[in-house]
């Protein structure tokens, strides 16, 4: 239960943080005033409504569908290196989303952000696929290789279409790391609502998927369908990973961080799992965007890269306790 | 014997297509007076724009080649490229830090310097004790460390001014733009003297292919035996990135494919044969990348990553099949 109690001060440490800190240092009175009385004259006020708090809603959001995702593709492939950054899924989405902006061109915003669902679907189908999880024998190494494989193909795909247009830097960046900085143009509401259901789904699906984690035979005398509690789970992580990507961009190695600390919190209840992993997430993405607003001021460091700083050591320590023999 | 003519064939018909087709179509006569006469209308083209581009293209593809056969016949794993273990993302690194810097030191030393440390890196984070080095650990730390790499490198760009940020991405994509003979010369200097150091150590991978313990029983010193080499390979990876950025998947595809087309057998022979197909898909890479879209040039690293990363896949089914990974 203590470890619950520090989740939720994590959180709400990270809430406060994200709307206080960054080039404008805001004090908490003045956060209270500009919640209860706000003043649009007021730059700290401005900062805080028009600036800090969409960014804060897209960290929240984006933060805690990466995280579920993260934790219910490691428990469908029983892999602990499953980030739907790494396994090519918020490329899919990604690329989807950028292709879609090619050929409808800036005309409908919101369905253009909505290509992000099929193209994680399809990304996410065919990360399982090739990396033999339709066999029920989805490796580490096959899985990351396979990811890999997808992440540098759409990636590549992603970077030439954006030069194709004739888009800024930033935009490129934006559609290969991910950042929270363009938050307050993104369709943060829809795509909340479908994470939401992402979410439910995932719920849903948590016990069935924690029974299929026993191997085949022991699962299907228990009474669960293989392929019905794959596909659910597939949904969810697409659902989750899509909305993500839509609002925030690809963000990767959330979903590799959150569920060794999730487990710490929830122990082997993955319903608990899923629901330690929401908040974790959503700090750390919080924690990671105010972290990148203060290193090099009046720089920006973006969000995907700090987790990525972060992620890519974690990926090295799990890789290396991988038993070679026992994950193939 | 006759892969290998096929190989020069490719080769041959790839540079002269890489120099007569662009923006400027050119005629074989063109060439012809472009080369020898000095005059016509092809001359600058040929001579100050797409010739030396070629030949950077050339050179680079096949250092990049012969570094991926090198570790993969080192480590007897078709998947240990030195692009797929993040050794060319550390000398990029290495480089563009330099560049960053305002440091004039010779790159090639320097991307040598940070592909060298990135694989000790590698090499200690993946060892385990009693065990040694397993490939399959070897290439996932290798995979994680690239990652952080390029975290490092979007880092750095983070503080370059708008333009000079561009230049940065597009190098670290790879690129052959605006490439002149004196980078020609380097590549082709620094990589032939790499390749002889490479030849003269086939004998000790000749034997390391067999495996380390019956290379140490047929008296090899196995250790410094997979040092030289690992040290040669990762000189040969950082010449090429010297001059064409960490262009994606050349080293992983080069030994496989180069060894399907000629059918050599010997170390040597496919070390040559992976130094053919490097340079040949470069070409054709970078050929592909100027005039797939009219009036848009690509860097070639979109092409080859949009190339290489299918092969990547399917050698992955390949291997599946066999009960390798």
């Amino acid at each position: 239960m203590t470890r619950w109690w520090l989740l939720a001060g994590l959180i709400v440490l990270a809430v406060l943080f994200a709307l206080l800190l960054g080039v404008r240092t805001v004090t908490l009175l003045e956060l209270w005033r500009a919640v209860t009385a706000p003043d649009p004259l007021d730059p700290s006020h401005v900062t805080v409504l028009w600036i800090r708090l969409p960014r804060l809603a897209a960290g929240l959001v984006a933060g805690a569908a990466l995280g579920m995702a993260g934790t219910v593709m490691a428990a469908l492939t029983r892999n602990p290196l499953a980030d739907p950054g790494i396994l090519g899924i918020n490329a899919g989405a990604a690329f989807a989303v950028v292709l879609g902006a090619l050929i409808l061109g800036q005309a409908d915003a919101g369905t253009v952000a909505a290509l992000a669902f099929p193209g994680a679907g399809i990304a996410a189908l065919a990360v399982f696929a090739l990396g033999g999880g339709l066999r029920g024998d989805a490796g580490p190494v096959r899985l990351t290789l396979a990811g890999a494989a997808l992440n540098a193909l759409l990636l590549s795909l992603v970077s030439a279409i954006v030069l194709v247009r004739g888009e800024t830097l930033d935009v490129l960046r934006f559609w290969i790391a991910g950042s929270l900085s363009v938050a307050a143009e993104r369709p943060i509401g829809a795509m909340s609502l479908t994470a939401g259901l992402g979410a439910l789904v995932a719920l849903a699906a948590a016990p069935r998927l924690e029974l299929l984690m026993l191997g085949g035979a022991l699962s299907r005398g228990l009474g669960v369908r293989p392929g019905r509690v794959q596909a659910l789970a597939l949904a969810a992580v697409t659902l989750l990973t899509g909305a993500a990507v839509a609002i925030a961009g690809p963000i990767a190695f959330l979903g590799l961080m959150v569920p060794p600390l999730a487990r710490r919190i929830a122990g082997n209840v993955l319903r608990l799992e899923l629901v330690a992993a929401a908040g974790l997430g959503a700090s750390i993405l919080l924690l990671a965007d105010t972290l990148g607003r203060l290193v090099l001021p009046p720089a920006e460091i973006r969000a995907g890269i700090m987790t990525a700083l972060v992620g890519g050591p974690v990926f090295v320590v799990i890789a290396r306790r991988l038993r070679p023999g026992a994950t193939t | 014997m006759k892969g290998a003519i096929v190989l020069l064939a490719v080769l041959l018909v790839a540079s002269a297509a890489s120099i007569l087709i662009g923006e400027v179509p050119l005629g074989l006569g063109d060439l012809w007076q472009g080369m020898i006469g000095g005059g016509g209308p092809g001359a600058l083209t040929v001579r100050v724009i797409r010739a030396p581009r070629a030949a950077v293209a050339l050179g680079a593809g096949a250092a990049l080649g012969l570094s991926g056969a090198a570790f993969q016949t080192l480590l007897r794993n078709p998947l240990a490229a030195p692009d797929l273990l993040g050794f060319t993302s550390g000398a990029g690194l290495a480089i563009l830090l330099s560049l960053t810097l305002g440091l004039t030191l010779p790159l090639p030393l320097v991307g040598a310097a940070g592909g060298l440390a990135t694989a000790v890196l590698v090499a200690v984070l993946a060892h385990r004790q009693g065990r040694g080095l397993v490939p399959i650990t070897v290439i996932l730390v290798g995979i994680g460390t690239g990652f952080t790499i390029s975290a490092f490198g979007t880092l750095l760009m983070t503080r370059l001014p708008g333009a000079e940020a561009a230049e940065a991405q597009r190098w670290l994509t790879g690129s052959l733009a605006a490439r002149d003979w004196g980078q020609a010369m380097q590549v082709w200097c620094v990589g032939g003297a790499l390749a002889a150091l490479l030849a003269l150590q086939g004998r000790a991978l000749d034997l390391l292919s067999l495996g380390d313990d019956l290379a140490a029983g047929l008296g090899l010193r196995v250790g410094r035996a997979r040092l030289g080499v690992a040290a040669t390979g990762v000189g040969l990876a950082a010449a090429g990135v010297a001059v064409a950025g960490p262009v994606p998947f050349v080293a992983l595809m080069a030994g496989p494919l180069g060894a399907r087309l000629t059918g050599a057998r010997g170390v040597r022979g496919r070390l040559m044969a992976a130094a053919g197909a490097g340079a040949a898909v470069t070409l054709l890479a970078d050929l592909a990348s100027r005039v797939a879209l009219p009036g848009i040039q690509l860097p070639i690293g979109v092409f080859t990553g949009v190339l290489g990363a299918p092969y990547l896949l399917w050698r992955l089914s390949r291997e599946m099949e066999k009960g390798e990974l």
